[in-house]
């Protein structure tokens, strides 16, 4: 039967089988239904006075900045088999320094102060991102328990910082950050484009994405070929550290407050969530940012339609769970499986396990 | 080699501990049980919910501040861990244990709690509630509940909505997370004044009580209606600000376009009133450490008192108001 199967055919079939091909779907449905309420969903318009592009799209996009900043991290820690529960709380951490130095600088337009509050902030997601590797790599720990720790302590420490109290800050330069626009695109877009793509060459133009790969996959064969499994982890919880510390300027910037109980609150699930989607097992070994960022392009989708609908708050949950148990089950081979099988059930053939290279 | 790798195991895990003491310390933070307290002082064991936000730190600072020695008192105050219940079942397990005169219960849930107020009753340890309430609402577990009505705080948003558009308009409300006892009052009190006037509602969505999420939410709300809202309803302060911010970047102007009303009356919030961005705030008040004063007094006098004593609360309708109000904010 395969082979007689013509050339669009296959490709259509290729496509089925990408990992993130449903989630693309899902996209386009919610965007769908959306349309549906509202036929004008979809329009993107110039406001006049700024030249600045106003839209649904626009606000989807840029509510996945911080989602894409955190999942991408989570991506690269997931694929050496591990997982950072951290990333929530490192957000808090780091958007607690930047509003707590903000405050203290007292500079509404310096850009200085913005620039140093970033730094700061992502400094301290790279020290908590390192404990995290200290924790898993050199220790050894369970990277489940070594994040949770920094999950659980993450926010205490935020809120050591803050005294407990959510803390706003007036700085321009760093609001613009989140809600300014360059060349009529919004800057956290931008932002966000570029540092994923910025990983996405370096993981992928060389050699490092393989090798955590490797590690994920096969730790013992890693370390006879000759792969620095510590070293590595260690970058790869660095970089998810780093992001979420990015994630926490997007998320306190856009409102210039720090919410200590609620800033980054339960994101890391968010980020799973993004990264599952996007086809990238838990097991690790294998990672997929491509789809990763259509994982996180799902959920903000999600999160927007929910509210475009006026989907009681009640039902929210529900009706988000719904789309992503049924887009779980699309991917899942077995389902996919089961359901041919109904179709053809004279043709079906078990489907040959590859073996890795 | 060895020694090295040896050397950085035990660095780590004495980071891994340093780690876990700060977390322990954050739990206990603010602890105030030095002990020691005179036979002639009353303990008070204050059950309370900790770090929440500006509301809460006023509250439980309050209750802190009035519960003094001088006052004739010792007070030990056991803040939640994270919100977390069974940490607050655990303080007031003890408390009962130790024999504390009096417990001060603020629950972070409302349901759970009959077996330890039994078993507080039977040790005939008074038990007030201060802010939050229990479910089921059983009065013979507690001596008495000691909170602002949030059904009438937020009637008086609703009233004064009715007043500012006698031709009617639409209305959002931004909600507190689904299913809390505080967002159910809340609703109750605007929803019984407002329906079936002229005013109308586009819906309601939780943002959690977050500035972030409340602004996310809202700026999704404006397009969805072509920025056809007249009046927001947002649960708390918090929520209030991120609407402001939602509705400024939509090109509207807060306050003219859109009219957003708030509960809780912290400072942030009447600050951005005397900026005419807020147009009402309706105060939740927290500083109630005097009454429950004079009720633990009369109850360790073997006086009776109310079941429920209401806290009396202020609105303000104008940015003159805020301005007056704003120098002598305590919270």
């Amino acid at each position: 039967m395969t082979e007689t199967q013509s050339a669009p055919a296959r490709t259509a079939a290729r496509l089925l089988r990408t990992p993130y091909f449903w989630g693309i779907v899902a996209i386009a449905l919610l965007l769908l239904v959306n349309v549906l309420r509202d036929p004008g969903y979809l329009a993107i318009t110039v406001n006049p006075a700024n030249g600045n592009l106003v839209g649904n799209l626009v606000d989807i996009l840029r509510a996945a900045a911080p989602i894409l900043m955190i999942a991408v991290g989570m991506c690269l820690v997931i694929a050496t088999g591990g997982i950072d529960l951290s990333v929530g709380s490192i957000m808090v951490v780091s958007g607690a320094v930047a509003m707590e130095f903000l405050n203290a600088a007292a500079a509404p337009d310096s850009v200085l102060a913005a620039l140093a509050a970033f730094l700061l902030a992502v400094a301290f997601g790279a020290i908590l991102g390192a404990v995290n590797g200290i924790l898993v790599s050199v220790v050894g720990l369970q990277p489940f328990i070594s994040t949770l720790v920094i999950l659980l302590a993450g926010r205490g420490l935020a809120k050591v910082i803050t005294e407990g109290q959510n803390t706003a800050a007036s700085n321009e330069p760093f609001r613009w950050i989140a809600n300014g626009y360059l060349v009529g695109l919004p800057v956290v877009l931008l932002f966000a484009v570029l540092i994923v793509i910025a990983v996405g060459l370096l993981v992928r133009r060389s050699a490092l994405g393989l090798m955590i790969e490797a590690i994920g996959m096969d730790p013992k064969a890693a370390r006879l070929a000759g792969i620095k499994r510590r070293s590595l982890l260690m970058t790869v919880y660095i970089a998810s550290g780093i992001l979420a510390g990015i994630a926490g300027v997007f998320a306190t910037a856009s409102v210039m407050t720090v919410d200590v109980s609620r800033t980054g609150y339960q994101l890391e699930l968010d980020a799973i969530l993004a990264v599952v989607i996007g086809g990238t097992s838990l097991a690790g070994g294998k990672f997929n940012l491509g789809g990763t960022v259509v994982g996180a392009l799902l959920i903000a989708t999600l999160d927007k339609t929910v509210v475009f609908l006026g989907i009681s708050s009640s039902a929210t949950p529900a009706f988000k769970a719904i789309v992503i148990v049924v887009l779980c089950l699309l991917q899942s081979e077995r389902v996919r499986q089961l359901f041919r099988q109904r179709r053809a059930p004279g043709t079906f053939v078990p489907s040959k396990e590859t073996i890795p290279a | 080699m060895s020694v090295h790798s040896r050397f950085a195991k035990t660095a780590a895990l004495a980071m891994a501990g340093m780690l876990t003491l700060g977390l322990a310390s954050c739990a206990s933070g603010g602890g105030d049980d030095a002990g020691g307290g005179g036979d002639d002082l009353t303990t008070v064991g204050f059950v309370a919910v900790g770090p929440e936000g500006a509301w809460r730190q006023a509250n439980e600072a309050n209750i802190q501040d009035t519960f003094t020695t001088d006052a004739g008192f010792e007070l030990k105050y056991a803040p939640a861990t994270n919100l977390d219940q069974k940490s607050q079942i655990d303080a007031f397990t003890s408390f009962v244990d130790e024999g504390v005169d009096v417990i001060l219960l603020s629950a972070t849930e409302g349901s759970g709690w009959e077996d330890s107020l039994e078993r507080a009753q039977e040790a005939e340890i008074p038990v007030i509630l201060i802010d939050r309430g229990i479910e089921p609402d059983d009065t013979d577990l507690y001596v008495t509940r000691i909170a602002p009505d949030n059904i009438s705080v937020s009637e008086s948003v609703a009233e004064w909505a009715l007043e500012q558009f006698p031709d009617g308009g639409n209305y959002f409300t931004l909600e507190g997370p689904a299913g809390v006892s505080v967002v159910n009052e809340r609703n109750e009190g605007f929803t019984s004044v407002v329906d079936g006037t002229s005013l109308s509602s586009l819906g309601a969505q939780t943002a959690n009580w977050s500035t972030e999420e409340a602004k996310s939410v809202f700026e999704t709300v404006l397009k969805s209606n072509n920025n056809d809202v007249q009046f927001v309803f947002a649960q708390n302060d918090e929520m209030g600000l991120g609407a402001i911010q939602a509705v400024e970047e939509a090109g509207l102007v807060p306050g003219v376009d859109v009219k957003i009303a708030t509960i809780d009356g912290t400072q942030g919030a009447l600050e951005a009133l005397a900026e005419g961005k807020l147009s009402f705030v309706a105060e939740y008040n927290p500083l109630f450490g005097e009454t429950a004063l004079e009720v633990v007094n009369s109850v360790l006098d073997g006086d009776e008192v109310e079941s429920y004593i209401v806290v009396p609360s202020e609105t303000f309708d104008s940015p003159e108001a805020a301005s007056t109000a704003l120098p002598t904010r305590e919270f």
